[in-house]
């Protein structure tokens, strides 16, 4: 168990990460991500409220449907990054990470936060919706991206077609007291419990930011490669002067990825480098159990994307290249 | 965890398997367990001499990198070839296929300095 913005968290169970990210990539695999928070906005109010202050537009999506979108600060700046489920027409659950919770909450002038009331489990991979069935028969109503309550192991939960592993899958925010229930029967219907661990090296995998590594306060979504996130056809959202301004004058470091030659893991904080020379740094790094050698996501210039480069970990320099993320392609 | 009572050990987890003037050295289960899933261990050179308290190699889990010490001087004669393609077996088999480099000891009177397993134990018990 470890430590986690304020939550004991597994970084792995018995069968250890690697393990644990194959079954997710082959079979399916759960992980309790209760520490995400979750915000529910119930007031009519609540549609103006987000798209003021978020930035992806609401008015894409209705009733059923989630989206993933940023907080902002003034500088544009992520604060965090959110998915949102919008339930029903007055519940929109709002879910930052696990320690931005109140932050959220502020800039939001309030909302309940039910984040100690339900636990999520997140369960993934190429049978993870067939394991899902077996004890909740409706997932099959749960598209990508959707969002609905139903039945699972016989108690009422709210199941969203989300995820973070590039797998198909689903999350299912179940009443925390019913918790260990319905864990249990996804366990008796042969889903891996996987920990902190496999949950970084999918994401990695996948290519997709982690706050606080690729996302942050002095990183906005366009460095790291989410323009798609902004919806510039909205008159306001938190920090949109600051982002247009970067928009127009191009942006000073952008998102890659790498791919190193050996088994040995790239880690964050390393420099990236062009013949000898830093050109960036790595946020999140680590070994590829799919691809069997090292990948890193990290900030370079803007100019030097291509090509082969070094990453220089202590006095070892790991040979390598840039490569298109993400580095194992997603099929949720 | 796994203690066998053959082995000496040292305070930072690795194990010693002393055969006449030949050591093996691994890391322990207690170590293995710690770290996670091992995925890259640098070896050292063999040829190479070591100075007993030395950092001469490097264990890399999916969580973190971990030093590895030489419990003894000498020069290093072999070094576990296999662990480039299977590092695993740190994690499968510690005390056995895991092992990770032998040294021709150069200063026997080091030995004594090693942990016994009950003494591996206690320091396991109080930390």
């Amino acid at each position: 168990m470890a430590p986690f913005g304020g939550w004991e968290m597994p970084i792995s169970y018995a069968s250890g990460t690697i393990a644990e990210h194959m079954a997710c990539r082959a079979t399916a695999a759960m992980f309790d991500v209760s520490h995400l928070g979750t915000v529910v906005l119930e007031t009519g109010n609540a549609f103006d409220d987000l798209q003021r202050t978020l930035t992806n537009d609401l008015g894409k999506i209705a009733p059923g449907r989630t989206q993933y979108t940023h907080l902002l600060n003034r500088d544009g700046g992520v604060v965090d990054d959110i998915i949102i489920w919008w339930v029903s027409e007055n519940n929109i659950q709002v879910m930052p990470n696990a320690s931005n919770t109140d932050g959220v909450l502020n800039a939001l002038n309030g909302g309940r936060d039910i984040t100690n009331e339900r636990a999520i489990i997140a369960v993934q991979g190429p049978t993870a919706r067939s394991a899902v069935s077996k004890v909740a028969p409706d997932v099959v109503r749960i598209k990508r991206r959707t969002v609905a309550e139903i039945q699972c192991a016989g108690v009422n939960c709210t199941v969203a077609g989300t995820g973070y592993t590039g797998e198909d899958g689903v999350e299912l925010a179940v009443p925390a007291g019913d918790a260990p229930r319905v864990w249990d029967s996804l366990l008796e219907a042969g889903v891996t419990p996987a920990g902190l661990g496999a949950r970084d090296t999918l994401r990695l995998e996948a290519g997709l930011p982690l706050h606080g590594h690729e996302l942050g306060p002095t990183i906005s979504p366009l460095e790291a490669g989410l323009g798609w996130v902004v919806a510039w056809d909205k008159a306001q959202f938190v920090g949109r002067e600051a982002l247009q301004s970067q928009r127009e004058n191009g942006v000073q470091r952008t998102l890659v990825g790498v791919a190193t030659v050996g088994r040995r893991p790239p880690r964050d904080g390393a420099t990236i480098e062009v013949n000898g020379e830093q050109v960036g740094i790595v946020t999140s790094g680590n070994y590829s159990p799919v691809l069997g050698h090292g990948i890193a996501l990290g900030f370079v210039a803007p100019q030097k994307t291509t090509g082969p480069c070094e990453i220089r970990v202590r006095d070892t320099v790991l040979s390598g290249s840039f490569v298109p993320l993400p580095f194992v392609a997603h099929r949720g | 965890m796994d203690t066998p009572s053959d082995l000496r050990y040292t305070s930072d987890h690795e194990w010693v398997r002393i055969e006449g003037d030949v050591a093996t050295i691994g890391i322990t289960d207690y170590a293995q367990d710690a770290l996670g899933d091992v995925v890259f261990v640098q070896l050292p050179s063999a040829g190479s001499t070591v100075k007993a308290t030395a950092s001469i190699s490097e264990v890399e889990s999916t969580k973190s990198v971990s030093d590895i010490y030489a419990p003894l001087s000498g020069e290093v004669i072999e070094v576990n070839e296999a662990l480039e393609a299977d590092p695993s077996v740190l994690n499968s088999d510690a005390y056995g296929k895991g092992w990770i480099f032998k040294v021709r000891i150069s200063d026997p009177s080091e030995i004594s300095t090693l942990l016994s397993a009950s003494d591996y134990e206690d320091l396991l018990g109080k930390s």
